[in-house]
């Protein structure tokens, strides 16, 4: 069944919607991450987090992007995060406050600056060519192998230093002298 | 010759210095190097003053530098010195007084084991005082004038473990003190008048500069009477006199040397030596003469009821001396000088022979427990007695030329009423010097029961000194002042007071025996004896031949007891001492107090503030490091949102 | 709205300053990096919006996010590494008790 051209009753463009609600769900799901008390709550509503996110950069038509968020950012990202958690969790339940003194005072900040940036980036004229396009991941492949090579070979050794560091920072003082050299 | 008189400033300070360094090892032999050494100076003395009073020198004297003693460009001083006239007669009297009380004091300290001390001090005296003699500059002078105050404080409290000696010490020094910032001040305006310091150079330029018109008379008056606060200092005219009482806290010959014979006269030399700018300002002579005349008459009046054997001595030194200012005051330059130069030996014989009576009493000095001693100690008692008439001014004794020179010179110059007071303290001068005499000497005995059997003679080393005192005192008055006005002190002295004389215009005129002077002579001597008659009859003689005259005491009571105030008063030195210690100690000390809480809490406070404000703020502005990264980074985050409004609202306005 | 660039933007804006709250208030030290990781993406999100309405920058805005992400990733690796440190030794998870190099 296909789909009429704009919602019944209030006229608006199907995208429109989308958009609305993978707006609502994005931010709902961000502030379930900082306000959450549980900090393993707080890990899933993230995970849900980078999922509305892959949804809407598949509405911004970069599908590629939206795939690798999945793929990097909950399929590893994620679960690091999860097994961080639970390895860094105190015997009983962590007991005190989960916000600092000055969590007001950042509140403030926060909202100040997001109002801010909105307000500068509502008033700025955008000097825009075209209206809104996907891209494909040829073009996206051409880009990565030719005028953008070294940044990309850079962030391979980047990922190998962090993959070893991680591995030593994270290694336990006994295993150094239980194995043996 | 320039030699000589190096060698009369070189051999007292040699004598100070070998005594002080070894004299502690010589025991009772303390005096073989300082006696000797003034000896030495006393002869020394005697060839420069006779080749300066033969005119040796001619007719400015001699003057000679000894060296540079302050190069620093326009402001030079040389160590440099004056020997003329009054020089001349100043270093008689000195070293001659000097001598004499150091030979005296062989015997008077033999019983004292800081006998060495007391022979360095009394040498480094010497030296101090024969330099201030000597010196050609206001600087050399100053320096000087605070030796001989140095000397005076260590000789006054050459007993310090009396606590009455030390604070006597204190007071005179600091009262000396107050006249000295006067006469630093004066000397600061000489320098800023006409930029020298030498005595001659700059009262040649002070008198030019006045009869030129570009000084001021306000301004050479306030000069002279800055320069005058230091003689009423050293010299204890009043309001600076209360300190010479309690000077009496030294040994006698300390009070015989320092305080009769030689520094305090110093105040009076050093008016005599400026005597060409003091005649400059008629005020400031004015006020000499008032001050002297006062002092002379506030002391008499305190030495009638004085008990202390030295103190009616200090009481009548004051007196004497407010002699010598009013006669300088007066215009009567070369009467004070004179009568300086009997004084001096007259009082220096008084002192050394009341020492002997202390000394034979075994250390008495209240004279309410003395009494017919004239049969016990003899030489004491003949040349006191010698000493009295001197100063009571009976002739033909010493006294008397000067005395009545200084009276006669002052009604002839115009002033009256210093003529009338002068008069007036004669007779109680020689009221009290007999009643002294008639407690000490005659009347009947009221000397200690223990004592009374132990008292005998002093020893030759000092009657002898006595004796030679008591022959100038008799005799230097006709050797020196006949005839009337025109003797041989006159001759000496004329020319150095030649510019005052010219600029207060005074008339050489014929002395007139049988007409104004006699007739001013006559009432003196009246005076005298008159005075010297009341109190032998209150208070007892020993006639020679003739027996004795009793004393009365119940009408000495009864005199007393009708001038109830009067006497208090004058037991109580006016109150002098109470009112100092009102104004100066209660209500100084308050404003001290004042002054230092203000120090504390105000200045000290506000120092202080500042300090804690500024480690407050360290405190607090420490809290700002928390050392959280995300404390920084809310830091940054609200910085971040600052600017970016800031630079919002500016863009948007322009 | 979604035909337009601001509202884009306008989403970006807000993940980011929410995530600059959780950096600020949280007291958990993985919470933290959690709202970086917010921050980072809500950047993202900016970036890719401008390539989507911008031809000239089409590509290489994907190519940049793409980039973003790996180092996101790296970041997170070796943070996560270092609290798990940190945990071993102090067996607390909270920044406010790491004072041990503060005066």
């Amino acid at each position: 069944m296909k789909l009429p051209e704009t919602i019944p009753f209030l006229g608006w463009a199907w995208n429109d919607l989308l958009f609305l609600l993978l707006a609502a769900a994005l931010l709902g799901t961000a502030l379930m991450v900082v306000l959450g008390r549980n900090i393993i709550r707080s890990g899933l509503w993230m995970i849900a987090c980078f999922a509305v996110l892959a949804g809407i950069y598949a509405l911004l038509g970069t599908a590629l992007v939206a795939a690798a968020q999945v793929l990097v950012y909950i399929g590893a990202i994620s679960v690091l995060v999860l097994f961080a958690i639970m390895l860094t969790q105190t015997k009983g339940a962590p007991s005190g406050l989960v916000f600092h003194h000055q969590a007001w005072a950042a509140a403030l900040a926060a909202v100040v600056l997001g109002g801010l940036l909105a307000l500068v980036v509502s008033s700025t004229p955008w000097p825009l060519a075209g209206s809104r396009a996907g891209t494909s991941a040829k073009a996206v492949a051409e880009l990565l192998f030719s005028d953008f090579v070294l940044p990309f070979e850079t962030v391979g050794v980047l990922l190998l230093a962090a993959v070893i560091g991680g591995v030593f920072l994270a290694k336990q003082d006994q295993g150094e002298e239980q194995a043996p050299e | 010759m320039p030699l000589l008189v190096c060698l009369l400033l070189a051999l007292p300070v040699a004598g100070f210095g070998l005594t002080a360094l070894v004299g502690r090892r010589l025991g009772t032999r303390a005096w073989i190097i300082a006696v000797p050494a003034i000896v030495a100076t006393w002869i020394v003395a005697m060839v420069v003053v006779y080749t300066a009073l033969t005119g040796g020198f001619g007719p400015d004297g001699l003057h000679f530098s000894l060296y540079r003693w302050v190069p620093a460009g326009a402001f030079t001083v040389d160590a440099n010195f004056v020997v003329d006239n009054l020089t001349a007669v100043l270093l008689f009297v000195v070293t001659t007084v000097g001598m004499l009380v150091h030979v005296y004091s062989i015997g008077y300290m033999a019983h004292d084991p800081g006998r060495w001390r007391f022979f360095a001090y009394l040498n480094l005296f010497m030296f101090s005082m024969l330099l201030l003699v000597l010196a050609g500059n206001f600087v050399l002078l100053f320096a000087a004038w605070e030796l001989v105050g140095l000397c005076s404080y260590l000789l006054i409290g050459f007993w310090y473990p009396r606590r009455s000696a030390a604070l006597a010490a204190k007071k005179a020094f600091i009262v000396n003190r107050v006249g000295d910032v006067g006469f630093a001040l004066g000397i600061f305006a000489v320098w800023t008048t006409v930029g020298t310091f030498d005595f001659g150079d700059a009262f040649a330029r002070l008198t030019e500069g006045v009869s030129g018109g570009h000084i001021e008379p306000w301004l050479i008056t306030g000069v002279v009477l800055l320069l005058f606060c230091g003689a009423v200092g050293k010299s204890a005219q009043f309001p600076l006199h209360v300190w010479l009482p309690d000077a009496m806290e030294g040994p006698t010959p300390v009070s015989a040397l320092i305080h009769a014979a030689t520094m305090v006269n110093a105040g009076v030399y050093f008016v005599a030596r400026a005597n060409p700018i003091f005649s400059l300002s008629p005020t400031a002579m004015f006020a000499v003469a008032a001050i002297g005349i006062f002092t002379a008459i506030l002391a008499a009046s305190i030495a009638l009821t004085q008990t202390d054997i030295k103190r009616v001595l200090a009481y009548s030194t004051l007196s004497q001396l407010g002699y010598m200012f009013a006669s300088l005051g007066v215009g009567a330059y070369v009467a004070a000088i004179f009568h300086l130069v009997t004084h001096g030996f007259f009082k220096g014989l008084l002192f050394l022979g009341s020492g002997s009576v202390i000394h034979a009493l075994h250390e008495e000095q209240d004279m309410n427990r003395m009494g017919a001693l004239w049969r016990r100690i003899p030489i004491t008692h003949w040349t006191m007695l010698v000493g009295s008439l001197a100063i009571a001014g009976i002739p033909p004794l010493a006294g008397f030329f000067s005395k009545d020179e200084i009276l006669g010179e002052a009604f002839k110059n115009g002033f009256a009423w210093v003529w009338f007071m002068g008069i007036v303290v004669a007779a109680l001068t020689a009221f009290y010097m007999f009643r002294l005499m008639g407690k000490t000497f005659y009347g009947p005995s009221h000397v200690d029961a223990h004592v009374e059997p132990q008292v005998h003679e002093s020893p030759r080393s000092m009657t002898v000194p006595l004796v030679l005192l008591a022959i100038p005192a008799a005799l230097l008055g006709l050797a020196l002042g006949l005839p009337f006005g025109h003797g041989l002190i006159n001759q000496w002295l004329a020319p150095v007071f030649e510019a005052a004389h010219r600029n207060l215009g005074l008339a050489e005129g014929p002395v007139q025996i049988f007409g104004l002077d006699g007739a001013l002579l006559l009432v003196s001597v009246a005076v005298a004896a008159a005075g010297l008659a009341v109190a032998i009859r209150f208070f007892g003689f020993h006639w020679p031949l003739l027996g004795d005259t009793s004393a009365r005491p119940q009408r000495v009571a009864s005199l007393t007891a009708r001038v109830p105030f009067l006497y208090r008063a004058s037991h109580a030195k006016w109150w002098f001492d109470e009112l100092n210690d009102l104004l100066f100690v209660r209500i100084g000390g308050f404003l001290a107090n004042a002054v230092w809480w203000f120090d504390r809490a105000i200045v000290d406070g506000t120092v202080n503030g500042i300090g804690d404000v500024v480690q407050g703020a360290g405190r607090d502005l420490r809290r700002v490091q928390t050392g959280r990264v995300q404390n920084y980074a809310l830091g940054i985050a609200i910085a971040l949102i600052a600017m970016s409004v800031g630079f919002l609202l500016v863009g948007a306005r322009g | 709205m979604s035909d337009s660039l601001e509202p884009y933007l306008i989403l970006s804006a807000l993940l980011f300053a929410i995530g600059t709250f959780g950096f600020l208030a949280r007291r958990n030290a993985i919470a933290m990096l959690m709202s970086i990781e917010l921050m980072l993406n809500a950047v993202n999100l900016a970036i890719l919006a401008f390539g989507a309405f911008e031809p000239s920058l089409r590509a290489a805005a994907s190519v940049i996010a793409l980039l973003v992400i790996a180092v996101a990733a790296a970041e997170a690796t070796v943070g996560l590494a270092l609290v798990i440190a940190i945990y071993r030794n102090r067996r607390t998870p909270l920044v406010d008790e790491y004072t041990q190099m503060r005066e």
